[in-house]
């Protein structure tokens, strides 16, 4: 049996010694990191500027660690959950995360983010446009797991030539819930085209649309002031769910499947004259249908009657790093700061789809580099729509009605739950009262299984 | 001529075979029995996928997914599509098949371009039938406008009950090809003889195909049918890529239903759990049917 050695002078001194001699070898080795070779995964969701973003990235490599490229890898929305928790779980995650913010909060909670406090100081805590916060991205008792990359809302988005042809006359903006009820099926009956169109698939997008209409009718679906309970089952989730059911026969019927990019296509193809979209349908339309584009405008959403309240969906989408089997945290945050701190960059990565991508610096909005893009000279209403006046009535699931940030919501999605309840509504034809309550006890047991999320 | 005997170095036939079949068990044992085990295990625990802990919780995962009534649904609808696959492929595979089995001139190339919807992987079929099925613009709805058989477009993926249509009809476009390459084998050897001598008796072509060629193929049949039992009952990706189990859950069949349990629900043991319920099924199932067949031949 090996005895037990007693702490002498001698031996702590031994001790000493060594550990200076490994600290002494581990210096250099810290040098090396900028020496470091390899790809940095960085996913980002469909579009171009995640690209833009990483040749911010792919610039500073060349500068400090000119073995390191940078590359996106893009997933289209209704994957990236699968796709983060099957690679997560594999411990092969990307080494950099673009993703929308319920989805980032239940990561941070679940501990599998690096915090990011000393980078929000390096980039300028002071720089955010008014009403907005960097908790909005996502931060998580006391510290800050994610990094602002843009805000991007849905809006009403309208065609006012269609609006005139069917003869709707009271301005968009002027609307209440009733009204844009009136304008959809004014809109199909007297046009070829279907009234509105938003996504009812069992995916991501619908929940997006039925949270926005939910906490316009005055409900949702956790109570961030207690303990995150489950308060949906209310009669603004009944009349939500029964709103919807009124505006589908104004949608074209594939709605029913329909995810994200549908519903531009529903628009960009001349098949619907409104939709509930975020920019990027306006790039689209130029881009495949300059005429159509001409006639559209964006506007904040219909108001609901009794609670005059018009949220929308704001994404807060952010940058997060993976901390767990992650060899390029140190670069990752490095290039992080340097594309953050950048106006230019910030500027390159607002104009590759504008309006979709919101800045989220005070600076860049009031850079006049900032309006040298061609759409601000038909479409700077629009524009400032989705920039400023967007974030006066911004909610998500993961931040309900901006009052708490919820790491519950990202489970939600991930399972469709409100996708699924409207689904019952409209495929199942069941009444809006008993998808409600499927609603509720799904959330319940989503609750019950991950209470340790909420701490 | 006698080889000599008695090196060391030298093994028996059965040795030779044993290490012919080394290969196939190792990549067996390990791609294979040990995940199907690891899964079966996985079933009575509970593991969450960012952590790595697992806690077991006995028969809690089946008791989990046998009170869904998703699992229920899918269930009924993995029997539906399943059925209904193997019905269109056996019957259509066995036509084909006959018609492949004449001796015409170039027959071969026929023969040959049947193995197309077989080769083509199932991801480049499944978006290409999406585009196809679209309502407003796919090939589909179009040839059916065009012929007058429709007055409005068919929303093919966005109904249920059609969106159960296209993935069966998918599932038996792309593997009644199978079914043709086993029947067409099986009916070259059917001796000739056998139809003369029905003609001879005055036997037409359909009591032909009844009393000599149907009980020839019944052996072939009955391994096809198995096979393609169990390919179609735990198919995933053609009903994913396809509809994604919607509208709603409407075309969920078992295996859409445990990747679901799996990655969205993140409850891996409830997956797991679904998995062994499906091995069980099929499992039962075979042995059953081919046993039936064995007492029917007895």
């Amino acid at each position: 049996m090996r005895r037990r050695e007693r702490l002498t002078r001698r031996r702590f001194l031994r001790w000493a010694a060594s550990g200076a001699g490994a600290a002494a070898f581990r210096l250099p080795a810290a040098t090396l990191a900028a020496e470091k070779t390899g790809t940095v995964r960085v996913w980002g969701e469909p579009g171009p500027y995640g690209a833009v973003a990483v040749d911010g990235m792919n610039e500073w490599a060349q500068q400090h660690a000119p073995g390191l490229r940078f590359a996106i890898e893009t997933l289209p929305w209704s994957d990236v959950y699968p796709k983060l928790m099957t690679d997560l779980a594999a411990g092969r995650p990307p080494h950099c995360i673009s993703v929308e913010s319920p989805i980032a909060f239940q990561l941070m909670a679940e501990g599998l983010l690096e915090p990011v406090d000393d980078l929000v100081q390096k980039i300028g805590r002071t720089r955010l446009i008014p009403a907005a916060r960097w908790e909005y991205w996502g931060a998580w008792k006391g510290r800050q797991y994610i990094l602002p990359a843009h805000h991007q809302a849905h809006l009403l988005v309208v065609r006012t030539d269609i609006l005139r042809e069917a003869g709707v006359t009271k301005p968009p903006g002027d609307w209440d819930w009733n009204d844009q009820l009136a304008a959809a099926q004014r809109i199909k009956a007297k046009t070829k085209l279907y009234g509105l169109c938003f996504a009812l698939g069992r995916n991501l997008a619908t929940d997006y649309y039925v949270i926005s209409l939910l906490h316009s009718a005055g409900g949702r679906m956790f109570d961030a002031d207690a303990k995150f309970q489950v308060v949906f089952d209310s009669p603004a989730a009944v009349e939500t769910f029964e709103y919807i059911r009124e505006l589908f026969p104004t949608m074209p019927p594939g709605a029913v499947g329909y995810s994200f990019l549908d519903v531009v296509d529903s628009m960009v193809t001349g098949q619907t004259a409104m939709v509930f979209y975020w920019g990027r349908v306006f790039g689209r339309a130029a881009e495949i249908n300059p005429d159509l584009f001409k006639g559209m405008e964006a506007y904040q959403h219909a108001r609901h009657p009794r609670t005059g309240k018009r949220y929308n969906w704001n994404d807060f989408q952010g940058w997060a790093i993976p901390k767990d089997n992650n060899p390029y945290v140190a670069e990752v945050r490095q290039a992080l700061t340097h594309v953050l701190s950048s106006k230019e960059w910030a500027i390159r990565y607002v104009h590759s789809l504008v309006p979709n991508v919101s800045p989220v610096f005070q600076d860049v909005v009031q850079d006049p580099r900032l309006l040298q893009h061609p759409f601000f000279a038909t479409k700077r209403r629009t524009i400032f729509e989705y920039y400023t006046e967007a974030l006066k009535h911004a909610s998500n699931s993961g931040n309900e009605l901006l009052r708490g940030i919820n790491p519950l919501a990202g489970i939600v999605h991930g399972r469709s739950i409100l996708a699924q309840g409207i689904e019952k509504v409209i495929l199942d034809k069941q009444p809006a009262g008993d998808a409600v309550k499927w609603v509720q006890q799904q959330l319940e047991a989503i609750r019950r299984e991950h209470l340790r999320l909420l701490g | 001529m006698e080889l000599p005997r008695g090196r060391a170095w030298e093994l028996s036939d059965r040795q030779l075979g044993i290490l012919f079949l080394l290969p196939f068990a190792v990549v067996s044992c390990l791609f294979v029995i040990y995940p199907a085990l690891e899964a079966v295990r996985l079933a009575f625990y509970e593991k969450l996928p960012f952590q790595r802990t697992l806690t077991f919780v006995g028969l809690d995962n089946f008791r989990y997914v046998f009170a869904d009534p998703v699992f229920w649904a899918a269930l009924r609808q993995t029997v539906v599509w399943t059925l209904a696959s193997i019905v269109l492929q056996t019957v259509f595979g066995v036509g084909i098949a006959l018609l492949l089995n004449q001796t015409l001139r170039g027959i071969n190339v026929f023969r040959g371009l049947l193995l197309f919807p077989y080769m083509v992987p199932t991801v480049v079929i499944a978006l290409i039938w999406r585009w196809m099925f679209n309502p407003e613009f796919g090939v589909v709805n179009a040839v059916l406008r065009g012929s007058g058989l429709i007055s409005a477009p068919i929303y093919w993926l966005a109904t249920p009950l059609w969106a159960m249509v296209s993935t069966i009809l998918l599932n038996v476009w792309k593997f009644t090809p199978f079914v043709v390459i086993c029947v067409l084998a099986r009916l070259q050897v059917i001796p000739l003889e056998l139809y003369e001598a029905a003609a001879v008796d005055g036997a037409g072509a359909w009591r032909a195909f009844l009393h000599i060629t149907l009980p020839q193929l019944k052996t072939v049949l009955a391994l096809v049918v198995v096979f393609r039992t169990i390919w179609t009952f735990n198919k995933f990706e053609e009903i994913y890529l396809l509809t994604r189990g919607g509208p709603g859950t409407a075309t969920f069949n078992l295996a859409v239903y445990a990747f679901e349990q799996a990655t969205a629900n993140l409850k891996l043991g409830a997956a797991a759990a679904t998995g062994v319920v499906m091995l069980t099924v099929l499992f039962g199932g075979s042995v059953l049917y081919l046993w039936l067949i064995q007492q029917e031949e007895a």
